[in-house]
């Protein structure tokens, strides 16, 4: 591509009052020999956008805007794809935080200017990756989220395919015999009015339903996977675009509570068995078939507890509660004792909460329970830590635990996610001992031929989830959603929400990959890795350490990409030991030609030059808004964006401090249990790495001070200044970096 | 060892008592947060709530007593749970159906109110008494207004200061009024709150005939618990007539421009709220207008009052139980007053002045500090 490059500088925003825009000109005009170089008051007004339209007709095809930060005025900045554009930071990150008509400043807006252009000089405009992209929509599990996706995706024009394992659609629901209100004003029991689902969802055209059917394999990429479904025997091979895994629960399994008398009592049930003791009519007691006159429910038998499930299952205390009412309507004589450790109905529900509680026959008690005895034709709940301060016994025919969920993605035996192969034999039984990010695969389901592995990976309690708080529905594999309680407990009405927001991106998914386009957290991005194999060494770290598992692999460990699948988190790209991996508008030579653009004084001169590579996603938009609040720091720090921090090529840090820069700072997202890391290992990966680059330092004779690596979320915008400020303190101390006047 | 056990008939007896709302508690315990006895002593209210829920009530235990039923949790209460009568359950349990044993100076003043309508154990022919020397009519079917002093000023020498205020600013006004003297009984109200609920009808039943009979329309009391129970609760039982509390008729003839002031009282004053007349009633600006107007007068707030006012720890039969120096609520709320700088702790409340009387004296307070309720100011200022 011929490069005819434009600069323009905008003066608007107090950068002209702060700037010598004269000599920032020049910097353009006499360094780098720009031909087109233009000064403008406004340029995001009618006449400065007009200004750069009308250059662009003429003939620019890569234009630099020296004006607000990339994040500011896109609509007004924005041109045809075979057009490159290259913004600029002068308002933030210069005049809004530093001095005005100072030398440091100027100093700062030309080093800018400089990285700006030499970046525009190697960025090509982006090449969407397109094949033909199927639109149809795989949802795994019949059960009401599952359901709830199919209907809503074929609603939305989208044809589905419904794989259920067990004969018929329903899941749990249809087991039960009646659902707590879901309705204002929440007093009465419902229908489930899973049987009107049921029949939606086959009489709708455009939902192919397979039940008894399993998955035997999935291979491909989003918007061409294709999928086998084994069924009665036969095999139907699907092309599919995208999936969401529905697959569900299974109730925690009571013989692990026999402290409650599970297994050794035949009165002690769980709230599963009640729903069919409730289906068969007249409740009566599994001994001696007696009507129950009592009944004591255990709330958290298991859960909330770190022997068994950590976690709320959110539904079972409502269930509890709808199951008193069918004692008291089956008898009104009976009575009924719930011992809760915190009783959890959000939202309207507490309504529902209320109603019950004034049933004059239903005793509430909060409490531990102890143990369970039998004697006297009837069982004996010993409750201690009561709000009465003493212990109580509580008589009952049937005792009722209300049992929690585990998802069943929750893997009994399965291989860890990271290739360390010590592990993979390693046996996980209860959740409990699932750490936060468990490197565990969800139990079979999908069964995808991945490099690198079988099923979702899951996270904290075998959920397969890849970034709880800000990308809900999305997991660790690109265009596989997961949704309903393999997702998260949560109840029928949760779902029904739930379902509907993975169908909707499921739906993003295809559409998106239509386009050649990434996927959240970078939707607009066109480009996709470029590999040059001639030079791969098949070490196999890309293949690993994509957070996606993006790449394939062949026999002869060669990486093979699904471009579909990536993310554009350029995390292979920050692996690769031989640089083979770039995007056409980020690559680990565009960096370097960035760095290298930045001019650093002379030591005599005592102008330290520090480069900060910034996450694009949380820190680069927090010194924004440091700018915006007019926060100020020292003007030696130059920042360049980086997709993640896992995108950062140790190379870079070799190539800044050759040429003499005299720190580095390098500032992520937040990684560990909470991460916040957007491509969810980035920072973390980044920080492992670094740990490396010790030796290229001392390879250099150089302190190790001179690099620090910094966790910040995107409020934590004040912190920067004084993150700035403190590393200068420490690169002044520790003194010039000695090969600044090679 | 045998366990507590869960016991519904127990439970039912309470529900049917009244205690209705106990059901609903979920035992966040915002009352015994809320609880004022909690600034002088423990006092679990959320326990005895529980225990009512399982049936589980110790009825041998004081602390069923303590509750003055200042309504303060009732007011924060986020389930709308109704303390008061869930502990006027309790005490029914108790006084009417014999589960335990009323404390000895409640039983007698219960008795006394039994027998000769007064707490007190006076003879009823001297409840006009007080009023010697004044100019006090009794009251005929022609009178506007009946005055309704309550027991405690009618025969406590000190507190009648209270009454005789009242009549001197009726006299002054020249409002027609007169009083029936020993034909009323104790209003009944915190027998009821007692537990006494057969005493309290028989109080109310008598009451209600007599001033029916002598053709009451209008009655004006000094006592919010007399305000509460006639407006509140006599209507149930068959009562019909007007009831105004005397800080509501001084703002009403101020208002009318009737009641003017042309003394100073260069004070500093501080105005309790009782708690039957602010959180039961919610009448909590009149008495404020009444002071604010009076000349020189500075009135000073609480740092808890109206809505979060500290209860004098007089309510619920509470007035006539001994509460142990150092558990005193009055006490505590006098030492705000001092604190605060008050010369004067102006009351609405004849328990509440005789409480405040006594603080003063038991904690030495006689030179710093005055109790007067809002109509002897009234009746300086005029």
């Amino acid at each position: 591509m011929d490069k005819k490059l434009g600069v323009y500088i905008c003066g608007g925003c107090s950068i002209g009052d702060s700037l010598d825009l004269d000599k920032l000109s020049e910097v353009a005009t006499k360094e780098y020999k720009v031909e087109i170089c233009k000064t403008h008051p406004f340029l995001c007004g009618k006449e400065g956008a007009q200004l750069i339209a009308k250059d662009i007709e003429d003939g620019v095809n890569t234009v630099v805007i020296a004006a607000c930060s990339p994040r500011a005025q896109q609509e007004i900045f924005s041109y045809d794809p075979g057009v490159v554009l290259e913004r600029v930071n002068l308002r933030e990150h210069v005049v809004w935080s530093h001095t005005p008509q100072d030398e440091d400043t100027q100093m700062l807006a030309e080093d800018y200017l400089r990285m700006g252009i030499a970046k525009a000089q190697k960025v090509l405009p982006a090449e969407p990756y397109q094949e033909t992209i199927d639109k149809t929509i795989l949802v795994v599990g019949g059960g009401i989220s599952g359901m709830t996706s199919a209907l809503e995706a074929a609603k939305a024009g989208y044809e589905v395919c419904l794989v259920e394992k067990s004969p018929s659609l329903g899941g749990w629901m249809s087991k039960l015999y009646k659902q707590y209100p879901k309705h204002p004003p929440y007093q009465q029991l419902e229908d489930t009015g899973i049987e009107a689902k049921i029949k939606e969802v086959e009489g709708n055209p455009r939902i192919k339903v397979f039940t008894g059917a399993e998955i035997e394999k999935t291979t491909g990429a989003p918007g061409m996977f294709d999928v086998l479904v084994r069924q009665n025997g036969s095999q139907t091979s699907l092309r599919i675009g995208s999936i969401i895994q529905a697959t569900g629960f299974r109730p925690y399994e009571a013989n692990k509570l026999d402290h409650l008398g599970f297994g050794k009592y035949p009165d002690v049930i769980t709230n599963f068995q009640m729903e069919e003791l409730a289906r068969q009519g007249k409740i009566k007691r599994p001994s001696d078939g007696k009507e129950v006159e009592s009944v004591a429910f255990i709330q958290c038998a298991g859960q909330r507890d770190e022997n068994h499930l950590p976690y709320c299952s959110s539904f079972c205390c409502l269930t509890s509660l709808k199951q008193a009412l069918y004692v008291t309507e089956q008898n009104t004589d009976a009575s009924v004792y719930v011992v809760y450790k915190d009783i959890r109905t959000p939202a309207q529900y507490e309504d529902f909460y209320k109603r019950v509680q004034e049933e004059q026959a239903v005793f509430f008690t909060k409490g531990e329970v102890q143990g369970i005895s039998e004697g006297g034709g009837c069982l004996t709940v010993e409750v201690e830590d009561t709000l009465l301060g003493e212990k109580i016994g509580i008589n009952a025919d049937l005792v009722v635990l209300a049992v929690g969920i585990v998802p069943n993605s929750m893997p009994e035996e399965a291989k860890k996610a990271t290739a360390e192969a010590e592990s993979s034999e390693e046996k996980c039984e209860g959740a409990a001992e699932r750490a936060p990010d468990s490197g565990f695969y969800a139990a079979p389901a999908l069964q995808l031929k991945y490099r690198q592995g079988p099923e979702l990976p899951t996270l904290k309690y075998g959920f397969p989830d890849s970034h709880f708080i800000c990308f809900p529905y999305e997991t660790r594999r690109t265009g596989i959603y997961s949704t309903g309680c393999v997702r998260q407990p949560e109840d029928s009405a949760t779902s029904i929400d739930d379902a509907t927001g993975a169908a909707l991106k499921a739906i993003q998914c295809v559409e998106q990959s239509s386009k050649g386009m990434a996927l959240h957290p970078r939707a607009w991005d066109q480009t996709y890795p470029d590999l040059f194999m001639q030079r791969c060494t098949q070490c196999k770290r890309c293949t690993e350490e994509c957070p996606f598992g993006m790449y394939d692999e062949d026999e002869k460990f060669n990486p093979l990409p699904n471009p579909t699948r990536c993310r554009r988190c350029a995390i292979c790209m920050g692996s690769c030991p031989e640089r083979i991996i770039s995007f056409k508008d980020y690559s680990v030579d565009i960096i370097s030609s960035m760095l290298k653009a930045v001019e650093v004084p002379e030591e005599d001169e005592e102008k330290p030059r520090v480069i900060a590579f910034l996450c694009e996603n949380d820190a680069y938009p927090a010194l924004d808004v440091a700018g915006i609040n007019r926060l100020t720091y020292n003007p030696y720090v130059r920042v360049i964006p980086v997709r993640c921090l896992g995108s950062m090529n140790i190379v870079w840090i070799a190539d800044s401090l050759s040429k003499g820069i005299d720190g580095i700072l390098m500032i992520g997202c937040n990684y560990g249990d909470d991460y916040q890391c957007h491509f969810i290992k980035g920072s973390e990966l980044a920080n492992y790495r670094m740990e490396k680059v010790q030796e290229t330092l001392q390879r250099l004779v150089l302190e190790s001070e001179r690099i620090e690596v910094w966790q910040l979320s995107i409020s934590e915008y004040d912190k920067l200044p004084k993150i700035f400020d403190d590393f200068l303190e420490t690169i002044e101390r520790v003194g010039p970096n000695p090969y600044k006047d090679f | 060892m045998t366990l507590a056990t869960p016991d519904k008939e127990t439970m039912d007896i309470l529900l049917d008592l009244g205690g209705e709302k106990l059901k609903i508690c979920y035992q966040c315990g915002t009352c015994t947060g809320t609880c004022p006895w909690n600034l002088v002593r423990d006092f679990n209210v959320r326990k005895i709530v529980h225990q009512a829920q399982l049936g589980l009530v110790d009825f041998e235990d004081e602390d069923i007593w303590t509750c003055a039923t200042c309504g303060a949790c009732v007011k924060r209460c986020p389930r709308g749970g109704e303390t008061i009568d869930v502990m006027k359950a309790i005490r029914k349990v108790v006084s009417e159906m014999g589960a335990g044993k009323v404390p000895d100076s409640l039983r007698i003043s219960i008795k006394n109110i039994a027998s000769l309508g007064n707490p007190q154990g006076e003879a009823p022919e001297k409840r006009a008494d007080w009023a010697q020397g004044r100019d006090v009519k009794t009251f005929t079917p022609q009178t506007e207004w009946l005055y309704f002093p309550c027991c405690i000023p009618a025969y406590d020498s000190k507190v009648k200061r209270m009454a005789l205020a009242t009549v001197d600013i009726l006299g002054k006004m020249g409002i027609d009024f007169g009083i029936l003297g020993e034909k009323e009984k104790c209003c009944g109200e915190s027998v009821r709150k007692a537990g006494g609920e057969e005493t309290f009808q028989s109080l109310a039943n008598t009451n209600i005939q007599t001033f029916t009979e002598s053709g009451v329309k209008k009655v004006l009391v000094s006592s919010p618990h007399c305000y509460h129970t006639f407006k509140n609760e006599y209507p149930e039982l068959g009562a019909e007539f007007e009831v105004v509390h005397t800080t509501q008729l001084w703002a009403q003839l101020l208002e009318e421009k009737k009641l003017n002031f042309s003394r100073e009282i260069k004070k500093k004053v501080v105005y309790h709220d009782p708690c039957y007349l602010g959180r039961h009633n919610d009448i909590y600006d009149e008495p404020r207008r009444v002071l604010e107007a009076i000349p020189g007068l500075e009135l000073v707030e609480f740092e808890d009052s109206k809505q979060n006012a500290i209860c004098c720890g007089g309510g619920g039969g509470r007035i006539w139980m001994d509460t142990p120096k150092g558990e005193r609520l009055c006490d505590w709320r006098l030492e705000q007053a001092v604190e605060l700088g008050a010369d004067i702790l102006a009351v609405a409340c004849p328990y509440c002045m005789l409480n405040f009387d006594d603080s003063v004296l038991t904690l030495g307070k006689e030179d710093v500090i005055d109790i007067k309720d809002v109509s002897e100011l009234v009746l300086e200022a005029i």
